[in-house]
């Protein structure tokens, strides 16, 4: 295949619109696994792993906009991101992984147990998209269509992640389970995020991957928290919420009752996490 | 040569072969490089049965920089691999495919990318069949054969006493059936061979391999040459387990023919999937256990029934089959005894040694059964093991005794001495429900019922004082290289740095036939004495000459011939070395060491079957977490009887490296099949521990010298893996009062188990 | 393409295509077999190299990705003169080596560990180690190498009244300690 470094946005959005079967490429971790299973690999790879708008974090309307090429480790050592991100970024692979990939390529490949999927869903993210013909912004929770499917048109580009200024204020947490304890691919995870106000909960957002093809917002969930005290929380309604909403699969990685099962223990943990912390 | 006053062997050596390992400069198989050189890949199968009506090449011969692509017609000889007889599997398939990840042909290329281009479009016409995958299908009445004489490869008994009696004398019956799964080696290296054709007409083979006489034996065979014309050198091994045997001898094969065709050097070397589909698994088992008591908890008989589940091919399953029957009654002292053992054909990859050969599947079932039975009596785990347990001088699952190196008990009493001082385990709370399982074992070593059990070695002194040591047993990280070296050592008084160690060569050193059955140090050791030994001889003399003095008070030590009376007088013994060869005495010995013989009854199993026993006891402190299944492990113990110990940083790896192996094998690892195809082919999807999975082990040795083995020492290779999994499926049972009757008991089965229980919210 | 990168201290210029997989550069191209494959997928570890200091995979990396940048590969641990570094006489010393072919990326993973962390505590060496498959050891003498190596000796208590020998510390809390984000 094809393989081209692209120095700028513009370069890289050309090429991706010029060649039928184009694909970007930063940290090349998943497409290597694309590659090793013997599934074609595309025409061209444009590889935008080197374009500086398109690293580190930077402020943007009081909220944050991070390079859709910042690596998973970077994501994952900084101390100023919305807890469950960082700690989302933490969870991936190995530390050999995570110098390489970055979160675009995380949300592009847009597997349902990619683990800063749910936590950009709970933190309402809006993923920057470029043309050759335009731009346009599309919300993480629209973004996901499918397991590996996204609303990504053919040369478009995801340039930049936006987190909003009230997603920042707020306090989250992450957690995640796998077969093991080390390089361990999700075999759920889960992201809560809490505003909380004189220890009432003003806004909620949960969002749980792996248990449906894609990262799932939970809606009625945070309908049930939205109100309520923080130090004195239904937890089995909570869960009961939790459970109603997911529908997770058996598959090589889990079956779907150890899903339903783990997925309230994380969440509950998650939401222990938050509430301690948003509760001081 | 006695035990006293040893200066090496006990010591904790560096590998010899270390420097080369850390700096990155040993050339594994993969690493190697000839003029040349071209690239083998194989077309493989990816349906589980089915008949093969053609196979065309044409489209991957006409694929640019494809040389060569073979098929099994292709090869000069039978087309036939296998370790034992009924040497039931083909190199290439040609007219069955019985497993999904077959090979049915070979494209040879300028590249590996070449190579597997042209591999991609072989074309295969198939009949599929309806495949057979699972025991019962396979045993069912009227199930399609899946070779010609039958769907079981191999079937044995074991009899002793008069098993109808000892039921009708127990006080109780705990009955109970045990299953495990497949276990992938998962050695980081996957398999390679080099194949280099010389112009003399005979072919190297480099291979990363662990039995370097089958694997020439089989490439002659299938060359259609004699012996002598194959020559495998073994390469530095990454790992093997069991594993590269019969996987070695089929791409060696493939390799060596497609050189001569050629007449240029060609490499296979497997990737990942292909390591994981295409060679060897461990069997899968299913036992059912009967076991008789008396209300004191002694054990009066056991009825036990075998199946394991083989899969495409013999490959080791009759070793493995006899293996299990003979260990599953487990380390005690039992009147009674009925076993059958069952391997059955399934279209599945085929399994064959594995790290511990039957005996962890079989230590599993038989501990499990036996901790039910301590709780039924509610008498103390170990102590009803103490019980029960062999000792010297008592009769084993084979009616065969020993009058020493039988020391389960010093490892129990070791065990239980710990425990004895171990603050009690926290109380369960919201979270955590804690436990603690130990389990005993037994690992016959080297090959005993299993065939001849023969090593050659030889021992070379050069006129500079130096030895080179050659034995015919492989190094695959065990640390085989640094043993011998040291025991050369010890013996000939040359100080380690002076004394090199090769890796086997098939020119050099009589057929030792496989490194398997923690045989390494027991009959590879044992020859290097014994070459070592007869050199002595002649440095002695020629020192005594020097000296003159009686032979009696030469002492060799640290490259000097020394007196035993007089501390001053000393001769290096590079002088003596040169002064004895242009004497005329000999300083290069070829060794045979051959363990006795096995003879026993083939109907009952009894008689003398293994020349020792490696005995162990293991302990697990873990925790449960209620909420995800996941275990924590506080403390884990391993015991081990190992006669002698040659060298404590080597035994103390085999122990922590086989414990994890078990552990895997117990809570983690699984190969999961759909429709007959193994879908976790990877190591994402296959639970290999990691480093944030490892033990928390304790080894523990305990000697009680082996009179067959060199300085009394045996083999500790395999024996950790059975204490570990039974061990840690005792702790299991023990936190969460739950019997896991399948392995592996991983998190997810924890949790599913809890939730299900009464009681539990 | 023309690759220009810094191999082991040395500039070095490659003609390569942009998607050759560095493995097979370090080891085809330019002779440093050191560099193991085990998987092809970035799930072992045998292949880890150093980056600009940081530990990737070879075998999911481009060539492309090397323009410009420092590489440092097992062959360039050991000094210009032979002289083994700490960490590889450690591995040696502790009997962290088997096979020895997990072993040059489990040694380049932990130089760029103790490069950051020169102090580490065994949840820091099990995090930077987490990449890194064996299959032979057990890891356990391979902590206690990069213990070594960093100048400490094994950390970790025993419960009082207890003799500790090998092994990790039993300890009551999490063995290892969770990353954020694992489920404890």
């Amino acid at each position: 295949m094809e393989y081209r470094v692209a120095a700028t946005v513009e370069e890289a959005v050309a090429l991706l619109g010029d060649r039928e079967g184009s694909r970007p490429v930063a940290g090349g971790t998943d497409l290597a696994v694309v590659i090793a299973d013997g599934l074609r690999p595309p025409a061209l790879l444009v590889d935008v792993s080197g374009i500086p708008s398109m690293r580190g974090i930077r402020r943007a309307d009081g909220g944050i906009a991070i390079g859709a090429a910042t690596t998973v480790a970077e994501i994952a050592s900084r101390s100023d991101l919305p807890a469950c991100l960082s700690q989302g970024a933490c969870a991936i692979g190995s530390p050999q992984i995570r110098n390489l990939a970055t979160i675009g390529g995380n949300i592009c490949n847009a597997s349902p147990c990619g683990d800063t999927l749910a936590p950009l869903v709970a933190l309402d993210a809006a993923f920057v998209l470029l043309s050759r013909t335009g731009g346009r912004t599309v919300p993480a929770e629209q973004f996901f269509v499918g397991p590996k499917e996204t609303v990504l048109r053919p040369g478009e580009l995801l340039v930049e992640i936006l987190i909003s200024a009230p997603r920042l204020a707020g306090r989250s947490a992450f957690r995640m389970i796998g077969k093991r304890n080390g390089q361990a691919i999700s075999q759920v995870n889960a992201a809560v995020w809490l505003a909380v106000e004189r220890g009432v909960i003003r806004e909620a957002r949960a969002a749980v991957g792996s248990v449906a093809p894609i990262p799932l917002r939970l809606r009625a969930t945070e309908a049930l928290l939205t109100g309520k005290a923080v130090r004195r929380l239904d937890v089995q309604a909570v869960l009961a919420a939790v459970d109603a909403e997911i529908a997770p699969i058996s598959d090589v990685r889990a079956s779907v009752e150890y899903r339903r099962l783990v997925a309230a223990s994380l969440f509950r943990d998650a939401l222990a996490e938050v509430a301690e912390a948003a509760g001081d | 040569m006695s035990g006293e006053n040893l200066r090496v062997v006990g010591t904790r050596v560096r590998k010899v072969d270390g420097v080369e390992l850390v700096t990155g400069r040993a050339k594994f198989t993969g690493d190697m490089k000839f003029p040349g050189m071209a690239y083998g890949y194989a077309a493989r199968a990816s349906v589980p049965a089915a008949r093969i009506k053609g196979i065309d090449t044409a489209a991957a011969e006409a694929e640019e920089g494809v040389l060569l692509v073979l098929k099994g017609g292709d090869i000069p000889g039978p087309n036939i691999i296998g370790i034992l007889p009924p040497f039931d599997q083909p190199v290439l398939a040609t007219e069955v495919i019985r497993y999904a990840g077959e090979s049915f042909a070979l494209v040879v290329a300028e590249s590996p990318e070449a190579a597997k281009r042209g591999a991609r479009v072989v074309k295969i016409d198939l009949e599929p069949l309806a495949p057979i995958l699972t025991i019962d299908e396979s045993l069912a009445e009227g199930a399609r054969p899946i070779h010609p004489q039958g769907n079981v490869t191999y079937a044995k008994k074991l009899v002793k006493g008069d098993v109808e009696k000892g039921f009708t004398e127990a006080d109780l019956v705990v009955e109970g059936t045990f299953e495990t799964s497949h276990q992938e080696h998962g050695y980081i290296e996957p398999e390679a061979v080099c194949a280099v054709p010389s112009s003399d007409g005979r072919v190297t083979v480099y291979a990363s391999c662990q039995s370097p006489f089958h694997l020439r034996g089989h490439i002659a065979a299938n060359l259609g040459v004699g012996a002598a014309s194959v020559r495998v050198v073994q390469a530095y091994t990454g790992g093997s387990f069991g594993g590269k045997d019969d996987v070695a001898t089929e791409i060696g094969t493939l390799a060596a023919v497609a050189a001569r065709r050629l007449d240029r050097p060609v490499m296979i070397a497997h990737e990942r999937e292909e390591s994981i589909i295409g060679s060897n698994l461990r069997h899968a088992s299913r036992i059912a256990i009967a076991t008789a008591a008396k209300k004191d908890g002694t054990i009066v008989a056991r009825r036990i029934r075998i199946l394991l589940d083989g899969g495409a091919y013999a490959s080791e399953s009759p070793f493995v089959t006899v293996k299990t029957l003979v260990h599953v009654a487990g380390p005690y002292r039992i009147p009674h005894l009925h076993v059958e053992s069952t391997t059955v054909y399934t279209n599945k990859t085929y399994s064959g040694a594995c790290r511990g050969f039957g005996v962890p599947q079989a230590t599993f079932a038989s501990e499990s059964n036996i901790d039910e039975l301590a709780r039924r009596l509610g008498m103390d785990p170990l102590a009803i093991r103490l019980k029960n347990a062999l000792k010297a001088g008592d009769a084993n699952a084979t009616g065969q005794t020993y009058e020493g190196s039988v020391g389960l008990v010093q490892t129990i009493n070791a065990i239980e001495e710990r425990r004895s001082r171990l603050a009690p385990l926290p109380r369960n709370d919201e979270r955590w429900l804690y436990g603690r399982g130990v389990a005993c074992l037994l690992q016959g070593i080297s090959n005993g019922a299993e065939g001849v059990d023969v090593v050659g070695a030889s021992v070379q002194v050069s006129q500079d004082g130096s030895a080179l040591v050659s034995v015919g047993l492989a190094d695959m990280g065990q640390g085989a290289r640094t043993v011998c070296a040291q025991i050369a050592s010890e013996v000939l008084g040359i100080s380690l740095p002076m004394v090199t160690a090769r890796q086997v060569d098939t020119d050099s050193v009589h057929d030792s036939g496989p490194t398997v059955a923690s045989r390494t140090t027991t009959v590879g050791g044992q020859a290097v004495k014994l070459a070592a030994t007869e050199v002595r001889k002649s440095l002695v003399a020629m020192a005594a000459r020097m000296f003159k003095v009686d032979e009696s008070l030469v002492v060799l030590q640290n490259d000097f011939a020394m007196l035993s009376v007089d501390a001053n007088a000393r001769i290096p013994l590079r002088d003596v070395a040169t002064a004895a060869y242009w004497t005329g005495y000999p300083l290069m010995n070829l060794a045979f060491s051959k363990a006795p013989d096995a003879v026993f009854d083939h109907e009952t199993h009894q008689g003398n079957v293994y020349i020792a026993y490696n005995y162990g006891t293991h302990l697990f402190d873990i925790r449960v977490d209620k909420h995800t299944g996941r275990v924590e492990v506080l403390r884990h113990l391993a015991c081990h009887d190992v006669g002698k110990v040659i060298n404590p940083m080597g035994l103390e790896g085999q122990i922590e490296g086989g414990s994890l192996f078990g552990f895997g094998l117990a809570h983690m690892e699984e190969v999961l099949f759909r429709d007959g195809r193994i879908i976790n082919a990877n190591f994402a999807d296959y639970a290999l521990p990691s480093i944030k999975d490892r033990l928390p082990t304790e080894a523990m040795a305990v000697e009680d010298p082996n009179p067959t083995g060199p300085y009394g020492a045996k083999g500790v290779g395999e024996p950790p893996v059975a204490g570990a999994a039974a061990a840690f499926a005792n702790a299991v049972a023990d936190a969460t009062g739950i019997r896991f009757r399948r392995l592996p008991i991983t998190r997810q089965e924890i949790l599913l188990a809890l939730k299900a229980k009464p009681g539990e919210e | 393409m023309l690759i220009e990168f810094i191999c082991n201290g040395k500039s070095t210029a490659v003609e390569a295509r942009a998607d050759m997989r560095v493995l097979d550069l370090l080891r085809d191209s330019l002779g440093l077999t050191g560099t193991k494959e085990g998987c092809g997928r970035g799930e072992c570890g045998a292949c880890t190299i150093l980056l600009d200091d940081e530990p990737v995979n070879a075998c999911i990396l481009y060539a492309a990705k090397l323009q410009g940048r420092r590489v440092e590969t097992i062959e360039g641990v050991a000094g210009k003169d032979g002289s083994l570094h700490p960490l590889q006489e450690a591995f040696l010393e502790e009997g962290a080596v088997q096979c020895g072919y997990c072993t040059p990326g489990m040694i380049m993973s932990a130089k760029a560990l103790l490069a950051k962390n020169p102090r580490p505590d065994v949840a820091a060496i099990e995090e930077g180690l987490s990449g890194n498959f064996c299959r032979c050891t057990g890891y356990a003498k391979i902590v206690k190498a990069v213990l070594r190596a960093s100048g400490e000796e094994m950390r970790g208590g025993a419960a009082p009244g207890e003799e500790m020998r090998g092994g990790a510390a039993p300890g009551e809390e999490m063995r290892g300690g969770a990353a954020p984000g694992v489920t404890t």
